[in-house]
């Protein structure tokens, strides 16, 4: 499953991966079946994602409404790049929970008027790996096998929508050190998921400027 | 901001977890798109990511949301059918004029060329033809019901606001709404299929981004037609026209699939 090279071919992935393809063809020729076909494989974890960003139930009912709305109007993008179809879903929930919660906090910077694009819309390339299932205990296995100062540096960025700065105000930490968390929390959480060393291609250099702090 | 290619190695665990203030994330997007270097890491940990979404507790959403959501996509597909035709513009428009007396055969041959050439162009242009139809031969059932009131006719006839052509996914019933001046709403369609014991159609208006309003139902026999009066409905250019068959009279939400659909525009 791992591809540090990021070119995983296209049509690597389960069956349930080629059967969401075939839905989102049908979703970017505009059938709202297919549409609704995709609501109901992935309402579940959408919402509950939507839920523990915002945790606010009205609040994320929006959000979901507005990520499939987006897919249903940019399924054609999709095709254009890579990645699991669930993956790119839950990637337009998930930035888009952020942006909601980043604007109801009045000190956060977002930018102004529209949205920035999902990473996934823009970006393909970015989730190859992601082609595989892994059951929620051995995801939340490996959650818990990060350190204390790990964990917290993750979910504060990806469930909290902080921004590294806001993190490190938040928890006293120096700058670096945050960035050295969420580096080294997402390494481990690989290393725990798919069991392949976490080897990066920085590393050396990373090494050559005095390494990262330590969490 | 321009990055090296070390300064966005250093912004890579922030990027992927979206950690990062617009103006960084814009910066290492540029970088990325223009870098000839391998930026290995932005796959090997941007592809942990997604699992953090797996530790989630899972909570289903009300199912509401589901008839919002594919309403709000209704109306999308409606508003985009209505103006792919208006972008075409620049000649005469081809297409045979199927309304009101067309043939189902007709309807196919118009679906099959494709889902997103609508004829919904010519139906707006011609709506004083379509005000006509609908209170003419087209429907009986409409024109009895004219006949036998006045009130109604002399409404019918004052000035019109919108119109919208309802159209159906694929075949299946079609029609049109006129949304007049005082808000309310007159809608004409055939081909329906018969309601059953406490079985209506629905006709619900929707305001751009917003959700599904009931306007009022009426049952269907088996001549396949159906009309509805909506004085109160409140409508104006822009909403979208939505039919639905719902099991029992006074639905708060559509009942999926919507059957017919369109966007009123000024005629």
């Amino acid at each position: 499953m791992s591809d540090p090279g990021g070119r995983t071919e296209r049509g690597a992935g389960t069956a349930a991966d080629d059967a969401d393809r075939d839905v989102l063809e049908r979703v970017a020729s505009g059938e709202l079946d297919a549409l609704e076909e995709l609501y109901d494989r992935y309402r579940t974890m959408a919402y509950s994602i939507a839920l523990r960003i915002t945790t606010d139930a009205a609040l994320a009912e929006d959000v979901v409404q507005d990520a499939f709305l987006g897919a249903w109007r940019n399924a054609n993008r999709y095709l254009e790049g890579r990645g699991s179809v669930k993956t790119w879903l839950l990637s337009i929930v998930h930035h888009r929970a952020v942006d909601a919660v980043r604007r109801r906090r009045p000190t956060s910077e977002l930018p102004d008027g529209e949205v920035t694009p999902p990473l996934a819309l823009t970006m393909p390339d970015i989730w190859p790996e992601v082609a595989g299932r892994l059951d929620r205990e051995s995801v939340r296995s490996a959650l818990g096998g990060l350190s204390e100062a790990q964990r917290e540096a993750l979910e504060l960025a990806y469930f909290g929508g902080l921004t590294q700065q806001e993190i490190a105000a938040r928890t006293g930490a120096p700058l670096g050190t945050v960035k050295s968390r969420m580096r080294l929390g997402l390494l481990a959480m690989r290393r725990a998921l798919v069991g392949d060393g976490g080897q990066l291609a920085t590393e050396s250099a990373d090494r050559d400027r005095g390494g990262w702090a330590d969490s | 901001m321009n990055l090296t290619h070390q300064e966005v190695l250093d912004l890579a665990a922030g990027f992927v977890l979206g950690a990062l203030d617009p103006e960084e994330e814009q910066a290492v997007r540029d970088h990325l798109a223009s870098c000839d270097l391998p930026h290995g890491e932005i796959a090997e940990l941007g592809g942990v990511v997604p699992y953090l979404a797996d530790s989630v507790e899972e909570v289903e959403p009300p199912a509401s949301l589901k008839a919002r959501i594919m309403s709000a996509a209704a109306a999308d597909l409606a508003a985009r059918r209505t103006a792919e035709p208006e972008r075409r513009t620049g000649g005469p428009d081809q297409q045979v004029v199927p309304f009101p007396s067309a043939e189902e055969r007709e309807i196919r041959e118009r679906e099959a060329r494709s889902r997103r050439t609508s004829v919904i162009g010519w139906g707006l242009r011609i709506a004083a033809v379509l005000v006509i139809a609908a209170l003419g031969a087209w429907n009986l059932r409409l024109q009895q019901d004219l006949n036998a009131t006045r009130q109604d006719l002399t409404q019918a006839l004052q000035p019109t606001n919108a119109v919208a052509v309802l159209r159906p996914e694929g075949a299946g019933p079609s029609g049109v709404a006129l949304v007049q001046a005082d808000g309310s709403v007159r809608i004409a369609m055939r081909n329906l299929s018969p309601t059953s014991g406490s079985e209506v159609y629905e006709a619900w208006v929707i305001a751009p981004g917003g959700t599904p309003v009931p306007i009022g139902g009426f049952t269907v026999g088996s001549d396949g037609t159906g009309n509805l009066l909506a004085r109160q409905a409140g409508a104006t250019a822009g909403v979208t026209l939505a039919l639905t068959k719902e099991p029992a009279p006074n639905a708060t939400a559509p009942t999926l699939p919507i059957v017919s659909s369109g966007v009123a525009s000024p005629p």
